[in-house]
């Protein structure tokens, strides 16, 4: 049976909507309706707040279908280092004010590749030049591109071209058969079920799962066989 | 989930675009998805018609619709800077699986209130066709004020507004344009459209004013179906939006 792990997710109330996903209970019976076994979720107050909250709400986390993934940030007002052990995080430069290229985010990175915690980075949150300086760093961490959307095809295709350490996800890859595109291009092994529920749909990437035209083999890997490989800490 | 095939889709498009890659935009490839996942018919334009040459993007157009007739409708793109637009449409909508009119006020910089648009209204009047016509919130050129502005003047025409507004903050608006124009009928394709927004859209502006489309080959149809078919819709509202509401559109027509 292929295992659905949404590697895209946030847990907790939104600024700008009512969402089903604002306690773990809503989040859950999302997933059971949706059939995805598995989420990794942030929390929505280390997103849309403070970083150091939301991580601290990710221990009050009770099933173990969620996956806490923390937010990080680098330097002296920063969340420090991440002790619950996550290998999965999430970074938003853009939005919480640090230079993704800087020295504070050079030591962080680091600390990221040397301890095998791949990283989450939503496309609106660097530039494609930041991009390309991120993954040509000796050592990168591994990183999922989030939120590519769909106008973005060229540029994704020189990025995965030219940097072994990058992922994408599905959750706005929504182009005419662009995961396929990708997929066939660069190994379904590049490509990662993701949603960005609940501030982008999370019914279309699911339903586009089920009818991939791809090998069953290249569906189970992007449903979720590359994320349990990367949770894992593998290459 | 398998299902009959029955659905339809009233906002698509066969063709390439500038602003990114459509790794395959022709007829054959829209089909093929459309088989794929149980789509019946789709409604579409040709995007070299939507963007530089709407001569010659309408011309492929009928050639797509005689290569797959039934599978595909056509909605004529009206240029309303071309001098020649009004007999150009005339003669459009006459030919066969032509279903409607596409208009693009972004891609024109004409604002959907704007007169250069009459004639094409009045076309769409006279051969009970119907009218898609993209929105965006905020927009200059097709708000939704703009769609409230110019359904009354032209009473009885359908008027498709794709996209409901584009953008989450759009959809409200959308619906309240929607409750004061009877003729207005809201179109789901966007890549900012959940399936929440969706189910409040249908809950506001009842199922029978709302059509699935998908904006395919622009975007990934299976993405947007998707959407209506896990949503937490009741099944008949599903339905309704699948294909009752461009059904009864299409009544007479095709």
């Amino acid at each position: 049976m292929t295992v659905v792990v949404d590697v895209n997710r946030m847990l907790g109330p939104l600024p700008h909507d009512d969402v089903p996903s604002r306690d773990e209970t809503g989040l859950l019976a999302e997933l059971e309706r949706l059939r995805i076994d598995t989420a990794c979720v942030s929390h929505a107050y280390a997103v849309h707040g403070d970083p150091r909250d939301g991580n601290g709400q990710l221990g009050l986390i009770g099933d173990r279908r969620l996956l806490p993934v923390p937010v990080l940030v680098p330097g002296p007002l920063g969340t420090g280092r991440w002790t619950g052990g996550a290998p999965l995080a999430r970074l938003c430069p853009r939005l919480h004010g640090w230079s993704p290229t800087g020295p504070h985010a050079r030591g962080l990175l680091a600390e990221l590749a040397a301890s095998g915690t791949t990283v989450l980075l939503a496309r609106d949150e660097v530039t494609a030049a930041e991009v390309r300086v991120l993954a040509a760093a000796a050592p990168a961490p591994r990183i999922v591109l989030t939120g590519t959307g769909y106008r973005a095809l060229r540029e994704l295709a020189e990025l995965l071209e030219t940097h072994p350490s990058l992922y994408v996800d599905t959750s706005t890859l929504c182009g005419h058969r662009q995961v396929e595109w990708l997929a066939e291009r660069y190994g379904a092994h590049r490509v990662l079920f993701g949603t960005g529920a609940p501030v982008t749909d999370d019914a279309g990437p699911r339903h586009l799962l089920d009818t991939l035209d791809l090998p069953g083999a290249d569906v189970a890997l992007i449903a979720g066989g590359n994320a349990l490989r990367l949770l894992g800490g593998e290459p | 989930m398998s299902r009959a095939m029955d659905v339809i889709d009233a906002h698509g498009h066969i063709g390439r675009w500038s602003a990114f890659a459509i790794t395959d935009g022709s007829a054959e490839s829209l089909v093929a998805m459309m088989d794929r996942c149980g789509v019946a018919t789709a409604c579409v334009s040709h995007l070299l018609a939507v963007g530089p040459d709407a001569r010659a993007g309408n011309a492929l157009l009928l050639q797509a619709l005689q290569a797959h007739p039934g599978r595909l409708l056509g909605y004529a793109v009206y240029q309303p800077h071309d001098p020649q637009g009004p007999e150009r449409l005339r003669d459009l909508l006459d030919a066969p699986g032509v279903i409607g009119v596409k208009l693009h006020p972004e891609v024109h910089e004409t604002a959907l209130d704007d007169r250069a648009y009459t004639p094409a209204f009045e076309a769409a009047a006279e051969r009970r066709r119907i009218v898609l016509a993209h929105s965006q919130h905020g927009s200059p050129w097709s708000d939704a004020r703009h769609f409230a502005t110019v359904s009354p003047r032209h009473p009885g025409v359908p008027l498709l507004m794709g996209h409901a507004g584009l953008f989450p903050q759009g959809f409200r608006p959308a619906v309240e344009a929607a409750e004061r124009c009877p003729d207005l009928i809201l179109e789901t394709c966007g890549s900012r459209m959940t399936a929440r927004h969706l189910v409040r859209m249908v809950a506001e502006a009842g199922a029978d004013r709302v059509a699935f489309g998908s904006d395919a080959v622009f975007l990934d149809l299976r993405t947007g179906l998707g959407r209506v078919l896990l949503a937490g819709l009741p099944e008949p509202d599903r339905e309704q939006v699948l294909h009752g509401t461009m059904d009864r559109l299409l009544k007479g027509i095709v």
